[in-house]
């Protein structure tokens, strides 16, 4: 049986299998990484939705992104509301201010989201918890991913935001995505106390949620047919695409991550091949006097075959394992949204199989070298 | 040929480039090595190119700004920021000595909708307005095309530009926040990840296309005044002077103070530099287990030549030094053809990300280094093997 062949031939040398796993598992390592940054890098502009409750969303026709989503009449909330299916269209505001501390210093670019604070749009326990607090005249929450340029983002600080007196009512965690250094939310009325040039009856966006059972599918078409064209409608999964493809085709997101994904690629089967052949050189002498004892060259080639999927196998769960805390540890700093889910586990599965296969072919050409006459 | 001669070339180790002939001695075994190692260096350069990218399209705008001195509100915290001061500060500068011309640069990177002359949507792009008398940018394109700015609602666009604007060609007409322009020419600067392109205009056009602008281009808030100074004046008095004239609510830089202003803020806030250093060190750790694993194979297949070389008498710091040279060749090997191929990949990738990849001294010694910190570590490790040769095995 060549597979017992190929596993006694591993655990005869224990120490310099393992080393070989070790290389195998950095290849396998890198793919994890690289892959996790394709697609977890343009998964950012999807930060701030993924929080926030709604089946359908309504936008400008001009939206390219969320950081320029357009805006449009508050009149269509009022015209989706009238669809059967849809329970409640929330307006979303959006504006861009100048944050500066109260005593002066830099002017800082901040995003501003306005909210009715009652309507539970985000599904984030801090928010939810200081719904309240945002209702007090002249009241903000901050993220406290804002950045450090902000200074300290602590309760009662009073900065001016868009020139307006402003007072921290509390921080919450969810991170500012694409949207910019630092993310305030305020109440709608809060939002127009800073932007009180804004014409209060546009929104950037209509949160729409749909009463139980209801197809989000059929509903959109639905309001799509009886909203005018300077809106368009988006389900949660078609928004997720828009907003993706949005990273990673119009900017350089796709390519540069793509490349590393391509260059981990050909990086795993050099390292693999480099240690297969290793491997091979050290057991040349067994696999001469296999030769010797009459096994063929394809017999040969098997337990070679099968030596590189199992050292591969017992280097891919080390891999996950720590592939798993490095996206954890990144999670936890770049608030990027890393995850494994079962394609992309299946996908560097599958990637780790050919660069076992194709690292396999490539030294077999090492074992042909194999004389028996040599040994003895 | 002399025996004395023969000695020379065959027996005395000064005279024999043992470890460049171990090296070429087998020309398969080399292409596979050098192919090896050249990838990890690939994969380096790719990364510390990337970062370099990063920094340097963020930081292109700043570098081709035409002024010895820079006068900029003291609020602000980068560049791309609008944050305007009065016009009148520019007549209080304009009469400091040493100072030869001060000319305002207008900005807007909130505001300007461009429409893709091709279709029907809108981007927000950067948009830049100065004198056409005294173009605010060192780029060749505008120098050239800035006098037809004084045309009737006339743009110059970026030609590298992401393509999706319609900018490349320089030419036709399109609209600007619903209002039609004329592109006039262009210029090649290239997105940043703030803006996907830029517009450059007059004055007189900036104050027309602002929307809800009620000003006349006299009134409109300046954004940077430029400062040239007089010949013979130094910048740093003239910098003073500047200092003590102005109002405190702005400050004046330097040029290369500017450009290590908008570096800082890139530095702080960019999550990129880590990303990418982090793969140039994935890039170091997977050459060093390729470059181990090749240094260690190719000592194998040689054990009998530096066996029999141990039976001839040879110091074991003999052959620790014949690997460790050739390793430092291995090196030298794998990164000269993956120096010459990151050329190609930088440029293939620079034209279709517009990012600006440019191989430079810097790269090259860096990332040099870190081949040759590589190859020497793993031929260090990798020595044991030889020092455990015994002669007596090979026979």
């Amino acid at each position: 049986m060549p597979l017992q062949v190929a596993w006694r031939m591993l655990v005869d040398q224990k120490g310099r299998t393992a080393l070989a796993t070790g290389g195998i598992f950095i290849a396998i390592l890198l793919v994890f990484i690289e892959l996790g940054f394709f697609v977890a890098v343009p998964q950012g502009g999807m930060l701030i939705y993924d929080h926030m409750r709604f089946d359908l969303l309504v936008c400008s026709n001009r939206y390219l992104f969320q950081a320029q989503s357009g805006q449009f009449p508050r009149a269509r909330l009022a015209v989706a509301r009238t669809v059967a299916e849809v329970k409640e269209a929330s307006p979303v505001y959006l504006g861009g201010a100048k944050w500066q501390d109260a005593n002066g210093g830099l002017k800082v670019d901040i995003s501003v989201i306005g909210i009715d604070p009652q309507a539970g749009i985000f599904a984030v326990p801090d928010i939810e918890r200081q719904s309240a607090v945002m209702d007090r005249p002249d009241t903000v929450l901050v993220d406290g991913a804002t950045r450090s340029l902000f200074g300290p983002l602590r309760a009662e600080r009073v900065v001016d935001i868009a020139g307006r007196r402003m007072t921290i009512g509390g921080v919450y965690k969810l991170g500012t995505g694409f949207l910019g250094l630092g993310i305030a939310l305020a109440s709608e009325a809060n939002f127009f106390r800073m932007f009180p040039e804004r014409p209060p009856d546009t929104v950037n966006l209509g949160l729409v949620s749909l009463k139980p059972g209801a197809d989000p599918d059929r509903t959109a078409e639905a309001l799509r047919a009886i909203l005018p064209a300077d809106t368009q409608v988006f389900t949660r999964p078609e928004l997720a695409a828009h907003e993706v493809a949005y990273w990673t085709t119009r900017t350089a997101t796709g390519l540069i991550f793509g490349s590393g994904l391509v260059v981990s690629f050909v990086v795993g089967i050099m390292v693999l091949y480099q240690t297969l052949a290793t491997q091979i050189t050290r057991q040349l002498p067994q696999f001469a006097t296999l030769k010797a004892i009459g096994h063929t060259n394809r017999y040969l080639d098997a337990i070679v075959l099968l030596e590189s999927f199992l050292i591969t196998a017992v280097a891919f769960v080390p891999a996950l394992g720590a592939a798993l805390l490095i996206y954890a540890l990144i999670r936890s700093e770049t608030l990027l949204p890393l995850t494994l889910n079962a394609p992309q586990l299946g996908a560097v599965f599958l990637i780790t199989l050919v660069m076992a296969a194709a690292s396999a072919f490539l030294s077999l050409g090492g074992l042909r070298r194999a004389d028996p006459a040599e040994v003895f | 040929m002399t025996v004395a001669e023969t000695h020379r070339r065959f027996v005395d180790p000064r005279f024999v480039p043992l470890a460049l002939r171990n090296l070429l001695a087998n020309k398969g075994r080399l292409v596979r090595s050098s192919a090896g190692i050249g990838f990890a260096v690939l994969l380096m350069l790719v990364q510390l190119g990337f970062e370099r990218g990063f920094f340097d399209a963020s930081l292109a705008t700043v570098r081709q700004l035409d002024g010895d001195l820079v006068i900029i509100s003291r609020s602000n915290y980068r560049f791309a920021s609008a944050d305007p001061f009065p016009r009148s500060y520019l007549a209080t500068a304009a009469k400091v000595a040493g100072v030869l011309s001060v000319s305002p640069l207008y900005a807007a990177w909130q505001s300007f909708s461009w429409k893709d002359p091709a279709g029907d949507q809108s981007y927000l792009v950067q948009a830049f307005a100065f004198d056409p008398d005294h173009p605010a940018f060192l780029l060749p394109g505008v120098k050239a095309d800035a006098a037809r700015l004084k045309e009737e609602d006339a743009v110059i666009v970026d030609r590298r530009a992401r393509r999706f604007l319609g900018m490349a060609s320089g030419t036709g007409k399109t609209e600007i926040n619903g209002r039609p322009v004329q592109i006039v020419g262009g210029f090649a600067l290239g997105p940043d990840f703030m803006s996907d392109g830029t517009v450059m205009m007059s004055e007189a056009s900036f104050a027309r296309l602002l929307p809800g602008n009620r000003l006349s281009a006299a009134d409109l808030p300046v954004e940077f005044g430029m400062v040239k100074i007089g010949p013979g004046a130094d910048p740093s008095t003239v910098q003073q002077a500047l200092e003590a004239a102005l109002p405190h609510d702005v400050r004046v830089l330097t040029r290369p103070q500017l450009i290590a202003f908008e570096r800082d803020f890139q530095a702080d806030v960019s999550s990129a530099g880590p990303i990418f250093w982090m793969g140039t060190v994935v890039g170091f750790v997977v050459g060093m287990l390729i470059s181990y694993q090749i240094i260690y194979t190719d000592l194998s297949d040689q054990l009998p030549q530096y066996a029999t070389l141990k039976g001839m008498g040879y110091e074991n710091s003999y052959l620790v030094r014949v690997v460790i040279e050739q390793a430092a060749l291995s090196a030298l090997a794998g990164y000269a053809p993956a120096w010459l191929a990151c050329l190609v990949v930088y440029r293939a990738i620079g034209a279709v990300s517009l990012l600006p990849l440019h191989m430079t001294w810097e790269l090259t010694l860096l990332s040099f280094s870190l081949t040759l910190g590589m190859c020497l570590l793993s031929g260090v490790l990798a020595v044991r093997r030889v020092i455990a040769a015994d002669p007596a095995e090979v026979f």
